[in-house]
């Protein structure tokens, strides 16, 4: 799976850090969001998964590899 | 009349909306269900006419819309008219700082603030809160009774506010009366020349704490406002003058209406009181963003159009007003299953209770982080905190915030920790200042030591 935060989109709110803290880090001065690695580990899918649909800005988009 | 619609065919779906009434909130869930159901944008007549937004996709279409604007004209001669609908009679003669801002403009006093409110900045605060909390506890623990309003949420969200903005700490009653009575004061009640006179004061403080902060700079917010340059010149006066009533007016009343309504649930749910305080690992970050779904402290923002445009099937015309409702918004069962149920480890709780677009909460990570902190150390120490229905009281309406004046409980009693209230916060004061707390992330990484 991989993943992508729309730097444009993406506000700060901080909830995929929250749900998946391997996989999203966040910057430092204004808290936007960036994924840690585009490609997301097998055991991190799901916490992924779940983060893409409780970003309020629906900024977080996965494309599914296998 | 080719591509403009007749006025009545654009507001056919219409409802009476009016939030600023007791009734509002009292039939909150079932006046929601029928804008869902029947609008879920509608035209409203009251306040002038205004549409109001009630589905979770109207409101996450319109809150990004670039036709729609917080921009606040003070001299009236547009019709921009900023986030409250009504105008506050009590005008200040200021914008709401930033929040009554659009870009390009709102990004230049958001960057200031950024460095001192991100994740990180926030995380530095921890020990300092945690020690706020217990001061408070500790004030009333040997009792066996608090008023977790008076007593607690009113407290800790001013003193740390005060604390980053670089305002002495042992100001905060000043602030933060006013700032709460402010809120659920209507402008018919006796106490309101009471209220107006402690909010003059602290709109006082507030400029005096501008002016000598710029003569002798320390660190904090206020001092990032007075530095900042816009095309190498100082912001005005008035503008900081709005942001810094905007902290406080953002900082206090809101992180003090969600603890406390979580506290009142959690009493009247004392299994899933247990469950929480036994699985706070996994249980608290759902269950605090589950709270701010359900409570939706600050329950919406008036907007003007700043252009004709359609969105999502409406057509809005240049110059309308505009209530986003976040509160109703955050109860669509077309985002949250079961909406009105307050589920603790809800999934995909995309919650609209921070805002959403280029004007998210810029507070929201101080308001968690400080609700987790007042909550869990009441779990502990006060496990079997009964509140009192008949001292309860709620604001008589939420069309502002939805929020609580008292929220008295009893419990066993326990030992104290360490100092009171007083004594604590003259040594936070010298540990802030020998510290210099109040810098930004990009000056200081290191969280507060509290000895």
């Amino acid at each position: 799976m991989k993943v992508r935060v729309d730097s444009e989109r993406c506000q700060g709110h901080t909830l995929c850090k929250m749900i998946a803290p391997d996989s999203f880090e966040l910057d430092d001065i204004d808290g936007t969001s960036s994924p840690v690695s585009e490609l997301v580990p097998p055991d991190q899918e799901d916490a992924v998964r779940e983060a893409v649909h409780s970003c309020p800005e629906q900024a977080i988009f996965i494309e599914e590899t296998s | 009349m080719s591509e403009l619609i007749a006025d009545d065919e654009r507001k056919n779906n219409r409802y009476h909306f009016d939030r600023h009434t007791p009734q509002y909130r009292l039939q909150f869930e079932k006046v929601t269900e029928e804008m869902h159901r029947e609008c879920p944008v509608a035209w409203s007549e009251t306040y002038n006419g205004h549409w109001v937004a009630a589905g979770s996709k109207e409101v996450f279409e319109l809150a990004r819309c670039p036709a729609v604007s917080n921009h606040h004209d003070l001299t009236g001669e547009t019709p921009f008219k900023g986030i409250s609908i009504p105008a506050a009679k009590r005008q200040s003669g200021v914008r709401g700082g930033m929040l009554e801002m659009d870009d390009p403009e709102h990004r230049l006093y958001r960057t200031v603030l950024n460095p001192y409110l991100s994740p990180a900045a926030v995380a530095r605060w921890e020990p300092f809160i945690d020690e706020i909390v217990r001061a408070s506890l500790d004030e009333k623990i040997e009792s066996g009774r608090i008023d977790f309003v008076d007593e607690l949420a009113n407290i800790v969200p001013a003193v740390l506010t005060l604390a980053m903005m670089g305002i002495p700490l042992k100001k905060w009653a000043i602030y933060s009366e006013p700032a709460h009575a402010g809120v659920y004061t209507p402008e018919h009640s006796p106490d309101i020349d009471r209220v107006v006179a402690m909010h003059k004061e602290m709109g006082l403080d507030l400029l005096n704490s501008m002016f000598e902060i710029r003569d002798n700079p320390r660190p904090g917010l206020v001092n990032a406002l007075v530095e900042m340059r816009i095309d190498g010149e100082p912001a005005p006066d008035m503008e900081i003058a709005g942001m810094l009533g905007l902290i406080i007016g953002g900082g206090f009343d809101t992180t003090t209406a969600l603890t406390a309504h979580a506290l009142e649930w959690l009493s009247e749910h004392p299994d899933r009181r247990e469950l929480l305080s036994n699985e706070r690992d996994t249980l608290l970050d759902s269950a605090t963003e589950e709270f701010l779904r359900y409570f939706t402290p600050a329950p919406g923002d008036g907007r003007t159009f700043s252009d004709n445009v359609e969105v999502e099937g409406n057509q809005f015309k240049y110059g309308e007003r505009l209530w986003i409702s976040w509160a109703m918004a955050n109860r669509d069962p077309s985002v949250f299953p079961d909406p009105n149920e307050l589920l603790l480890d809800r999934k995909g709780n995309r919650h609209f209770s921070f805002g959403l677009g280029v004007h998210r909460c810029i507070g929201s990570n101080v308001a968690r982080t400080v609700f987790k902190s007042m909550l869990t150390a009441v779990l502990d120490r006060m496990p079997n905190f009964r509140c009192d229905p008949a001292g309860t009281v709620h604001y008589d309406t939420i069309g502002v915030i939805q929020g609580m004046r008292h929220l008295p409980a009893t419990f066993t009693p326990g030992p104290r920790l360490g100092a009171g209230l007083d004594e604590t916060l003259d040594k936070l004061q010298r540990i802030c200042d020998e510290q210099e707390l109040a810098r930004p992330i990009t000056e200081r990484k290191e969280a507060a030591v509290i000895r």
